[in-house]
């Protein structure tokens, strides 16, 4: 790697990206001391941080260009993948997501679909720098609607938000007109009563929890309302690290996975909940100005598409646990337990990475 | 070239990123800072639970310090309403485990609706094996947790049953009226007897534990602990030996319902008081089960009521004392008046029979041997008003106060009262059939009583009682005093003839079957009339004769011949009471130290 590749390393975003990923192995130790292990997860957690952190540097050191030009195999890879889970998967929640990994735990192939998804978007919206005309847009959307249908059959409907999210951003950024835009936000509108009939019974419930948790407290409105008990009762400084009572006494389900923000929101208090989300928006911030400084539209797309990936997963998750949001299966980000989920989100890190060293000079 | 980025729809991306993390932002604040104590209440009741620590009720004991009741630890099976997540499945899993149907234990939930946080008792004192099966199945029974209560232990059962009453838990007129003394739904309240007299001393102080629990309720550690007061200790007049000689005598008179009632007639304390058919007040401990109050209810020969006070009979020839004291007084006789008694009393048309024709007999052979026709004599001499005077004087026709609860007055018919209730006229005749205590005279068995020791003692009324001894608040123990009801002003020589002629009638009259060797006893018998079936038997009589220590009313319901069913019953209690030294004042602690002779039985 040259001298001036690593010049230009955005120490910033590497910095918080480490940050926030030690800041979740501690999380994941006070979540996981009801289980009587909390080292045990930690461990398995600093494993998946270190395979991460190799890809990532794998990731950074590859020219972008040279990921774009191997959208077929990354894409066909994951979209392999997907459908291996469908057949031979292990099943949780009614739908099948998991590829037993042995010691590394389950593999979730639908979280390196995000990341494959958004190498050949940006791959496809830079060959067709047009895209005035249907004919330009449809090609991509048919690209992005393969994956999207595989994880809804899993089925996964946070994930497929994910993608659909991170669709109409890449869609945006790479200069689709604002008809064209409109038309597909009214598409997808129309189509929400079709994913209604789609969706499975515990999924519905989830929704309609969502709109009054009062419905159903026991059951699907349960963790809803722990959630924002949990979140509420840290106050202002919290209860203290290691001591969320919400936490310790097993109030709050996944409270090691989606749900650990509210140990933050617990233990640390709004101080705490504050610095995350300060952290995450110093991320996006210098994901954003890689964006804008990249050399090229491969460069500037791919980086908003990362971005976008990334801020919707931090939007919908802790929108979740302040009964902003849904409740959906959307780890957040470098904090959550779940070793495919860091190691993708490691992954886009180094690319957004290699994209900032591969800049255009600034000229003074 | 150099690529140019769309600096504005980047800057517009950004936008929404930076607006919805200040959305975020402004959410954590408001419901972390600004409702944030709410949710931290919220948090505290999700993880604390208050047990309340009932407080185990007072212990009684008789007046030598034997308890009668205690206290015995035991599991009560409760349902916390807010934790039973799945009602449905929760009871179907514990109705078979407790022997109870699901409806059953529905309705136990739905009484305890009020206080969601309190929890309902479902059942009672039960098993250990009960308890295992419920904590091996905890996962499946969210909400249901087992208490360790103390469950009301009556050592003697029907012994003492209508002395001791019963406890059951609180309704709600019970309630309502008790609001300001801290009573809640479900909690276990004297009833009746002593139970419900002292239920202010015998009620404790219930505590609190503060348990922190986990998401599915089970406790995980105790958060703090406000011991649970037990009540206080009271010690009774009862003397347990004497109580179980009257309980076993009657049981063993053949007849199934009757009545003693001994007491201290220098003071009024209570010795025994039994009446039958009896209950066990140990069903009432644990919440009685409907099936076994229908069988109490329900029974013909109702085993609840107190028949020594709960009930009046006719006195019979028990009432010819006050025939005898009011004619004595009035000297209409002595002593030594005679009579001729040919074994019927005429008054005009109307022909007043007697067992036999006696002949000539004296007054106290008149008294001893219960001669009707002495008594018609009298009683027509004396009048209506003038015997309801003096059965009034000596106590009758008016509650004895006593520290028990249902008692009634009885009732002393006299001409001007017979014109309000009746609206017919007092023939002469009426005071003849009074002056033998038939008509429409009764008495309850404790009046009775309270009306030989007037005699016995010759002249003081003395509230019966059966409290001895109860501890203050502060722990000293108060002994309680006699309460002097009224002196009953009699000449000397009333109270001289009416011990000789009751004396005369254990030695030689109608109650020999009462006698003891080497003990003076006085005594009255009594078969009385009435309209329900064979006469009721009755004896009263009082012991030593000279210095009385003891009097006892013996009364069998429909017993026929009171010399016969009534007399020997108390020959047993007097032999009982009389086993002990006669002061009995001394209270149970210098009573333990003291050695007890035995009246021997000496041969003639």
């Amino acid at each position: 790697m040259s001298a001036r590749l690593l010049r230009y390393v955005d120490w910033v975003l590497l910095g918080t990206t480490l940050a926030l990923m030690t800041f979740g192995g501690l999380m994941i130790y006070s979540a996981t001391q009801s289980t009587g292990d909390p080292l045990g997860f930690v461990k398995v957690r600093v494993l998946h941080a270190l395979i991460g952190l190799a890809l990532l540097v794998v990731a950074a050191a590859v020219d972008y260009q040279a990921i774009g030009r191997a959208w077929r195999p990354v894409l066909g890879g994951a979209m392999f993948l997907l459908v291996v889970v469908m057949l031979v998967g292990i099943t949780t929640m009614g739908s099948q997501r998991w590829i037993p990994l042995g010691p590394l735990g389950g593999f979730q192939p639908s979280e390196l679909a995000k990341l494959a998804l958004i190498i050949a978007l940006a791959r496809n919206l830079d060959a067709h720098p047009d895209l005035e005309s249907w004919r330009a847009v449809i090609p991509v959307l048919l690209i992005a609607a393969v994956p999207v249908g595989l994880i809804v059959e899993q089925p996964d409907l946070g994930t497929a938000m994910v993608l659909v999210a991170i669709t109409a951003t890449m869609l945006f950024a790479a200069g689709a007109p604002r008809r064209i835009m409109l038309a597909l936000g009214g598409a997808t509108l129309a189509g929400v009563p079709v994913l209604w009939q789609m969706l499975h019974e515990y999924q519905r419930r989830r929704l309609i929890v969502f709109i009054d948790p009062g419905l159903d407290p026991q059951g699907a409105g349960y963790a809803l309302i722990q959630s924002k008990i949990a979140m509420g009762s840290g106050q202002l400084f919290g209860k203290g690290l290691l001591h969320g009572t919400q936490n310790l006494l097993n109030f709050i389900p996944e409270q090691h996975t989606d749900f650990i923000f509210t140990v933050v929101g617990e233990e640390l208090g709004f101080l705490g909940a504050m610095i995350v989300l300060a952290l995450f928006a110093i991320w996006l911030w210098r994901g954003m100005t890689i964006a804008y400084l990249a050399k090229d539209r491969l460069g500037m797309v791919m980086a908003v598409g990362i971005v976008s990936m990334i801020a919707f997963h931090v939007v919908v998750n802790i929108g979740m646990t302040v009964g902003l949001m849904p409740i959906t299966g959307i780890p957040l980000p470098f904090i959550s337990h779940g070793g495919s989920a860091l190691v993708v989100m490691l992954m886009a890190t180094g690319v957004l990475l290699g994209i900032g060293m591969r800049r255009k000079k600034i000229l003074f | 070239m150099d690529f140019q980025a769309p600096r504005q729809r980047l800057f517009a991306l950004s936008l929404i990123i930076a607006i919805t993390t200040g959305i975020l932002l402004g959410r954590l604040w408001q419901i972390q800072v600004l409702q944030g104590s709410a949710y931290l209440r919220q948090s505290e009741e999700n993880r604390i639970r208050d047990y309340v620590l009932i407080a185990p009720r007072g212990i009684v004991y008789d007046r030598k310090g034997r308890p009668l009741v205690t206290n015995r630890p035991s599991f009560t099976v409760a349902i916390l309403p807010l934790e039973l997540r799945k009602p449905a499945e929760v009871m179907a899993t514990l109705a078979p485990m407790l022997g109870m149907t699901t409806g059953e234990i529905r309705a136990r939930i739905e009484s305890g609706r009020a206080r969601l946080f309190e929890p309902v008792r479902v059942k009672r004192d039960v098993g250990t094996r009960v308890v295992a099966m419920i904590e091996e199945n905890r996962m499946d029974l969210p909400g249901v947790i087992i208490l360790a209560e103390p469950v009301r232990h009556y050592l003697h059962g029907k012994m003492t049953a209508h002395v001791m009453g019963y406890i059951g838990e609180i309704d709600e007129d019970e309630l309502k009226a008790r609001k300001s003394e801290r009573y809640k739904l479900g909690d276990l309240i004297g009833k009746s007897g002593v139970e419900r007299k002292y239920e202010a001393a015998l009620r404790g102080t219930d505590g609190r534990l503060r348990m922190e629990v986990d998401a599915l309720g089970r406790p995980l550690r105790v958060m703090g602990r406000v011991a649970a007061v037990s009540g206080r200790s009271i010690v009774l007049s009862l003397d347990l030996d004497v109580q179980r000689a009257a309980f076993e005598a009657l049981q063993g008179s053949g007849l199934p319902s009757g009545a003693v009632v001994a007491m201290d007639p220098r003071n009024g304390e209570l010795l025994a008081m039994v009446s039958t058919p009896s209950f066990d007040p140990n069903l009432f401990a644990t919440g009685i089960s409907p099936k076994a109050w229908e069988g109490l209810v329900r029974h013909p020969l109702r085993p609840l009521l107190n028949r020594a006070a709960g009930t009046a009979f006719e006195p019979g020839s028990v009432f010819k004392l006050v025939t005898a004291t009011a004619a004595l007084e009035r000297g209409i006789v002595t002593r030594h008046s005679t009579f001729h008694a040919p074994g019927y009393f005429r008054l005009g048309r109307w022909v007043f029979h007697d067992l036999k024709a006696w002949g000539t007999v004296n007054f106290i052979t008149g008294i001893a041997n219960s001669i009707n026709v002495v008594f018609y004599t009298l009683g027509h001499r004396l009048g209506g008003e003038s015997l309801a005077l003096y059965a009034k004087m000596l106590g009758l026709g008016e509650v004895t106060n006593i520290d028990l609860t249902a008692e009634v007055s009885g009732t002393i018919p006299s001409p001007s009262t017979k014109m309000q209730l009746v609206g017919e006229p007092w023939y002469p005749g009426d005071s003849v059939n009074m002056s033998i205590g038939q008509g429409a005279v009764t008495a309850t068995p404790l009046q009775v009583a309270r009306m030989v020791s007037v005699i016995a003692n010759r002249g003081t009324l003395y509230q019966p009682r059966v409290l001895l001894m109860m501890r203050d608040r502060d722990g000293t123990a108060r002994r309680t005093g006699p309460v002097l009801q009224g002196r009953v002003t009699l000449k000397a020589s009333t109270f001289d003839v009416l011990h000789e002629g009751m004396q005369a009638a254990v030695l030689r009259g109608s109650g020999r079957a009462a006698a003891i060797n080497g003990v003076a006893i006085a005594g009255k018998t009594g078969s009385a009339e009435n309209p329900r079936g064979k006469p009721h038997a009755w004896f009263a009589g009082f012991a030593p004769a000279r210095a009385p220590t003891v009097v006892v009313v013996a009364f069998v319901e429909h017993g026929f011949r009171g010399g016969i069913a009534s007399a020997p019953i108390a020959r047993k209690v007097f032999l009982a009471a009389l086993r002990e030294t006669p002061d009995r004042r001394a209270g149970p602690h210098q009573i333990a130290q003291r050695t007890p002779h035995v009246i021997a039985e000496p041969r003639q």
